[in-house]
């Protein structure tokens, strides 16, 4: 049965090189593909600068990003056992994002483009530290998700306090269009910067793998297995943190994907919480790699933010969830 | 020698702004008020003409900073109340209610619209040589023949948003020789405009808007490394921010200055 599932999840991972393809031919400027590639990264002719320095780096942020809240979603689902979980449960979205709004509400002066990213991961480690120390030692899922509610309503009225005395008009939209999530004007530096903490972030919750498997069966089935002490859960929630964290720090807060993406994906896992987490990276890749093409082709007076795609297709799902429950099926 | 003339100048519109009590309900008439007027003339200008974002000349202690709120004017009772076309229309009308003095004066988007609102502030205050001054460099401006376009230019602003052909800021730059590459492409009012726009266009200059100082999500776009080439072959141009809120001030110098980087950057050529 598993075997029989392995084709789709091929077939996911196939998906993303031909959506990398898409979104490289896509944008408001058409312009030669080959001769772009064959002009090289270092060409300045304005096709090759285009699909280097602006449409791949923007595409491969997409795919990062998209993989980090997917990954960080099926990790969240896994060690709370809460279809509803996702990463901002814990406040790592909005640890980064209260981190982020404060510096675009003192207007910081821009001493380096690493500012703000810094930050917002250092936000997003912090929010994870609180909901860590207030649950206490030994919590049990149920008790993290309390404290990660009161983390989370904490800084969320933090932000409604920051937007309420936002200096100015300007202002007010900056972190508006923060929490809205975007990869628009993004480049390599960005790409780079949230790298090494997605992959770091990838590592933690590798070696946490087989502790989800584990939790499935429930926490003292885990504890029975040797899966004891707060080493594992600060696996999860480390990875989960770095992974995220990141995520959030290059592209604002975007919804929706670490929540919807394992549902859709854990049928071809058969459940199985470890592997879940890849799928949910390749199926968060591909989910918010097809809404950036969709957000470039958009045509309007503003940008169309990618929070906004991803809440789109988010809210349908919550209505397929309540019918899938009014059907009796499991979640 | 320039400070003595400015004083002059200040000196003479002391004697010839015939109100002494002066409140502004407006960004843009604010900023006039407190660099074409005497202080002890102005009773009240509008909070936001405190913050540094928008303080284009020194805010004497007295001045009492108001909401848009017509109770706050009651009380300093002004003899002149300057409002724009859009903003605390409520209070104004309230004000007019009461029977204040409640002179509207137009906004600008333009530079035939830019020499109405001087007019208008012209008519309310007498003669003011800072602003007849401005006035005749306006009119100045209007007068000159359109020249051919030797440069490109593309304007792009906050959150990619670029200027089109019914813009004050397009006519800057055609007056000053540079082709708007956004209205040239039909665009007449504003616009979002992608990097990659930027980058296939190719503008001889690059004009940027305000901002550049603090960080901003809004100029991220400016920071792009793809851009970089512009500001290293020095074929960069900054709007001043006042030139959106209150382009009187600023109009005539941001002409001249772009007619200087024309003149750079055909020697460059």
């Amino acid at each position: 049965m598993q075997q029989n599932n392995n084709p789709a999840l091929i077939l996911l991972a196939a998906l993303i090189p031909l959506a990398l393809l898409a979104a490289l031919v896509s944008g408001p400027v058409s312009i030669d593909l080959p001769a772009a590639l064959a002009g090289g990264w270092h060409s300045e002719a304005g096709d090759a600068v285009i699909l280097w320095q602006l449409r791949l780096p923007r595409a491969l942020l997409a795919i990062l990003v998209g993989g980090a809240l997917g990954m960080g979603g099926a990790a969240m689902q896994g060690m709370l056992r809460n279809p509803l979980a996702e990463p901002a449960l814990l406040g790592v979205s909005s640890g980064a994002a209260l981190a982020a709004i404060l510096l675009l509400y003192y207007g910081v002066a821009w001493q380096s483009g690493w500012l703000l990213p810094v930050l917002a991961i250092g936000g997003a480690f912090g929010a994870v530290a609180c909901v860590w120390l207030l649950a206490g030692r030994g919590a049990s899922a149920s008790r993290l998700v309390l404290a990660g509610v009161a983390i989370n309503a904490f800084l969320s009225a933090l932000m409604a306090l920051a937007l309420n005395y936002a200096p100015s008009m300007f202002a007010m939209q900056e972190i508006v269009f923060w929490l809205l999530g975007s990869l628009a004007n993004r480049g390599w530096d960005q790409l780079l910067l949230a790298l090494p903490f997605i992959l770091f972030g990838a590592v933690l919750l590798f070696c946490a793998r087989n502790y989800l498997r584990a939790l499935s069966l429930g926490e003292a089935s885990a504890a029975s297995l040797g899966f004891r002490g707060r080493r594992y859960p600060l696996l999860v929630l480390g990875g989960i943190a770095a992974a995220v964290g990141a995520a959030v720090a290059v592209a604002g807060t975007i919804g929706f994907v670490g929540l919807v993406v394992p549902h859709l994906v854990r049928p071809l896992v058969r459940q199985d919480p470890a592997r879940l987490l890849w799928a949910s990276a390749l199926a968060g890749a591909l989910l918010l790699l097809l809404a950036d093409i969709l957000v470039v082709n958009f045509v309007g007076a503003q940008e169309l933010r990618i929070g906004a795609v991803t809440a789109f297709i988010g809210a349908p799902f919550f209505f397929w969830l309540i019918v899938s429950v009014r059907r009796g099926q499991a979640l | 020698m320039k400070k003595i003339l400015l004083l002059t100048l200040l000196l003479l519109s002391i004697k010839a702004t015939a109100y002494n009590h002066i409140a502004s309900l407006n960004l843009c008439t604010d900023q006039l008020l407190l660099n074409w007027v005497a202080p002890e003339k102005i009773a009240s200008v509008t909070w936001l003409s405190a913050s540094d974002q928008y303080r284009k000349a020194p805010l004497p202690e007295h001045i009492h900073l108001n909401r848009g709120r017509a109770e706050e004017l009651l009380r300093l009772d002004p003899d002149l109340v300057l409002v724009g076309q859009y903003g605390a229309q409520r209070a104004a009308r309230r004000l007019r209610e009461l029977g204040f003095n409640v002179v509207d004066i137009p906004d600008a988007y333009s530079l035939e619209q830019l020499s109405q609102q001087l007019q208008a502030l012209e008519n309310v205050l007498g003669e003011n040589p800072p602003l007849e001054k401005q006035k005749a460099l306006l009119e100045k401006m209007l007068a000159q023949p359109q020249r051919p376009a030797a440069a490109s230019a593309l304007i792009l602003s906050a959150n990619n948003i670029t200027y089109g052909s019914g813009m004050l800021e397009h006519q800057l730059l055609e007056l000053a020789g540079f082709e708007n590459l956004a209205a040239a492409d039909g665009t007449e009012q504003l616009r979002r405009v992608s990097l990659e726009e930027v980058i296939a266009a190719q503008p001889d200059l690059l004009v940027l808007y305000g901002g550049e100082k603090d960080f901003a999500i809004a100029h991220l776009a400016e920071r792009h490394p793809v851009l970089r080439h512009y500001f290293d072959r020095d074929r960069v141009f900054t709007l001043p921010s006042e030139l959106s809120f209150c382009p009187a001030l600023v109009a005539a110098d941001v002409l001249q200055q772009l007619k200087e980087k024309r003149k750079s950057l055909a020697a460059k050529q």
